[in-house]
């Protein structure tokens, strides 16, 4: 005989607007606890049938969420770990940027306690690019017209991971596409998937890529050097400087670390000292002057001149060539904590 | 432009005491090709193997796989250009082919001397590693080929090329004069004008930069490797062998670019479809961003002045040449084109993004999933019975990009040894593919 599966357990969370506090005004708010289902958890609730049930609703004001996180963060911690729920359903936040970030942050606070968690919001909405790596976010519209689809799609997917379910890929399931990549068979050649999309596509009809667009993360610049003939200048280079030789054993691509070499006693770089190890551009140029991917002799005259403050004495080296984006961030961190703590003011960037 | 192309299964093949075909059964005069080979001063030492399907064989160090095919009649030759070859446009009349079959240009001879690039692709004829590929279901016929030592790098390349070549004309003029089993015509005929029209953006990669070398030799297009603006090719000419590989990677060989599946699907499919326009064929590789965007732009506008509705593109090689392939699939978007993307992935560290430029006009992507073997976890390749070519390879134990981190060990090329690092199905043969 089948044994009767308890009701899945449901902590649901929403802003002050929808947990009936106030609007913008009442933004302010901290956070609270209400039993039951509170605004669109009741038709959440409707949607979950006799599988779920809402034990409690969070509230909290979304300015509160976000320029007092920390608190934030511990308020709905200590609730969570009270209420012990099988799965936290946070929002729909639609188009809403600060109830999305808080919508993100909760399903966070969850999961690194253990607990199923899953929200909805616009694929543009911050709490969405900022979050969608770790957490299960469906997409929703901007407004709240799109609330009675949103919360139909949230509910199966709320059953389904307070029961511990394993989901299957985004593209299948329908949440935003996490990164988390991985290799799949599809049963299909390539060569036919791609003349089957290009016949839809030129139609009109649906089609899926299956590489969703993933927005690079953006950086923002350092602010101008105020005073260049003060400034310690450093090099950096991604063209595979290596000593004649390479006896430091640098590989041509895929760089697993980088070489820091001093050239405080140097005015300027021999090809008879140092050459490329590169495996993405014609190395011989560099070979026959080494300054190309590493100005050091230019630098050297700019010092002279008082046009830049100082040299700074270590240059960082690596092949620029075919680096997962994650490792090339490590590199860059290392390098740029190293710069900081050497005083440096300012880098220049070489790339091939 | 119409083609007719002959087609002449291969079950079998031999060595005997003439080169003809008979029902399927190729035989080949292996002194007389041989000989044929050693004409030329420039090559030092030549031998010829056969590989069967599913046989214990591994075949190292692998340049190029070759089809067969001889024009029978009309205007010029083909393989057009590469090695010295006339370069009269190709397309018409009837070419033969050897289906099955592949010659493959076993050789030491590395790509150029300019660093970063080394020949890696070893074949299997069997086991997992060698099923990933089309050449395990092939007759291989290996010409184990070096060149004179004393000659320059681009000069031997030319030799070993040329000498594969010359076995394969060897090989097609067996059934030069016979009647072909299977016969297909190709031609862009009228059709439905409500048609979708559609052209195929195939990017491939130019050594010149690279190199240093506007000549060195790689994928070629009548024999030219050098960077230069996109191409127009009718795709008779390409059936005729006017886009030829090598480049580095095992799919992107001579016989994997004149077995295209997307290009022949594409063509077979015109005027039921769709109305096929022909190729752009766009050379990758290019310095600088605005060389980069020029290309795109040109490209693009290439298609649009061709009337096309909708293209779709692929490309056969890596890092920054996917800025001219992506930004091309953007400003064909932008000029109202349809565009499918057929591409592998790179890795997906960390949740990183696996397209190098992500752009969001690119909405339409095929994947033939990670480009890195050691991405896939493909296996080690195991033990085989037989090598045909150098029996030694240079490896470094645990690499994830091979040779450009430097040999740290010489294995028996027999033994059980890393697959190559780089997978990357550049035409969708497979099913591999990624999600998330």
């Amino acid at each position: 005989m089948a044994r009767m599966k308890s009701p899945v357990r449901v902590v649901h969370y929403v802003n002050q607007f929808f947990g009936g506090v106030g609007g913008e005004d009442k933004a302010d708010v901290g956070v609270s606890v209400t039993p039951g289902a509170v605004g669109p958890g009741r038709v959440l609730e409707t949607a979950l049938g006799a599988g779920a049930r809402i034990e409690a609703t969070i509230v909290c004001g979304d300015n509160f969420a976000n320029d007092r996180a920390e608190e934030f963060a511990r308020a709905v911690a200590t609730e969570l770990d009270r209420l012990k729920p099988d799965v936290v359903v946070a929002g729909p936040a639609f188009g809403s940027g600060r109830y999305g970030l808080a919508c993100a942050q909760v399903c966070r606070i969850a999961q690194d306690r253990g607990l199923a968690a899953v929200t909805a919001m616009h694929p543009e909405n911050p709490g969405a690019s900022a979050a969608r790596r770790g957490i299960t976010i469906l997409p929703t519209g901007t407004s709240t017209t799109s609330m009675p689809a949103a919360l139909a799609a949230l509910a199966p997917l709320a059953q389904r991971l307070g029961r511990r379910e394993t989901l299957g890929p985004a593209e299948v399931e329908g949440y935003l596409p996490q990164g988390r990549r991985r290799v799949y068979d599809r049963g299909r050649p390539g060569f036919q998937r791609a003349l089957d999309m290009l016949l839809d596509k030129l139609h009109g009809r649906p089609y899926r890529s299956e590489v969703p667009y993933s927005a690079p993360e953006r950086v923002p610049p350092a602010a101008p050097i105020a005073d260049l003939t003060r400034a310690r200048i450093a090099m950096v280079t991604t063209g595979g400087l290596v000593r004649k030789g390479n006896p430091d054993k640098q590989v041509s691509a895929n760089a697993v670390r980088y070489h820091r070499h001093s050239v405080a006693e140097l005015e300027s770089l021999s090809p008879k000292e140092w050459e490329a190890y590169h495996a993405g551009y014609f190395n011989h140029l560099v070979n026959s002057n080494p300054n190309y991917i590493l100005p050091l002799s230019f630098l050297r005259d700019l010092e002279r001149q008082g046009a830049i403050g100082a040299v700074h004495e270590h240059i960082y080296a690596l092949p620029g060539v075919s680096t997962p984006v994650a490792v090339s961030a490590g590199h860059g961190r290392s390098i740029a904590a190293d710069l900081k703590q050497g005083g440096v003011d300012g880098a220049l960037l070489v790339a091939t | 432009m119409r083609l007719e192309m002959g087609t002449f299964p291969v079950h079998d093949v031999t060595f005997g005491a003439s080169t003809r075909y008979d029902a399927g059964r190729l035989t080949i005069d292996r002194d007389a090709v041989l000989a044929a080979v050693r004409q030329d001063p420039r090559i030092a030492t030549a031998e010829l193997e056969i590989a069967h399907p599913g046989e214990s064989v591994r075949i190292w160090p692998v340049r190029d796989v070759i089809e067969p095919r001889v024009k029978v009649e009309g205007r010029g030759v083909c393989y057009p250009g590469i090695c010295d070859r006339e370069i009269t446009t190709v397309g018409t009349g009837r070419t033969h082919r050897l289906a099955g079959l592949g010659v493959v240009e076993v050789s030491s001879v590395n790509w150029h001397d300019a660093g970063g690039d080394f020949v890696e692709t070893y074949l299997d004829m069997s086991g997992p590693y060698g099923e990933m590929y089309p050449y395990a279901r092939l007759f291989n016929v290996c010409l184990v080929v070096e060149p004179d030592a004393g000659l320059g790098e681009e000069v031997k390349n030319y030799a070993v090329h040329k000498a594969a070549l010359t076995v394969a004309d060897r090989l097609a003029e067996a059934v030069r004069g016979l009647t072909p089993p299977e016969t297909e015509v190709f031609e862009l005929g009228p059709v439905d004008p409500s048609l979708p029209k559609v052209v195929y953006i195939w990017c491939v990669h130019s050594p010149q930069a690279m190199s240093g070398s506007p000549t060195a030799f790689c994928t070629a297009t009548y024999g030219l490797t050098q960077l230069t603006p996109p191409w127009y090719l009718h795709p008779n000419e390409i059936l005729d062998g006017a886009l030829t590989g090598p480049y580095r990677t095992a799919y992107a060989m001579s016989w994997t670019v004149a077995n295209n599946p997307l290009f022949l699907d594409l063509y077979r499919r015109h005027g039921r479809d769709w109305n096929f326009l022909g190729v752009i064929s766009l050379r990758t590789e290019w310095t600088t961003q605005t060389e980069k965007q020029l290309m795109a732009n040109q490209t693009a506008k290439l298609a649009k002045q061709l009337g096309a509705d909708g293209a779709v593109v692929t490309w056969d090689a890596g890092g920054n040449e996917f800025i001219e392939v992506v930004r091309s699939i953007q400003a064909c978007e932008r000029l109202g084109i349809k565009t499918v993307f057929l591409t592998s992935e790179d890795d997906a560290t960390e949740g990183a993004p696996t397209m190098l430029e992500p752009l969001p006009e690119a909405d339409a992507i095929v994947s033939t999933s990670f480009f890195k073997n050691v991405t896939l976890a493909v296996p080690e390749a195991p033990a085989v019975a037989r090598v045909i070519g150098v029996p030694t390879k240079k490896i470094l134990r645990g690499s994830a990009i091979g040779l450009h981190a430097g040999a740290d060990a010489s294995l028996p090329t027999a033994g059980p040894l890393p697959p190559p690092w780089r997978y990357d199905d550049h035409y969708g043969f497979g099913s591999l593919s990624c999600t998330e």
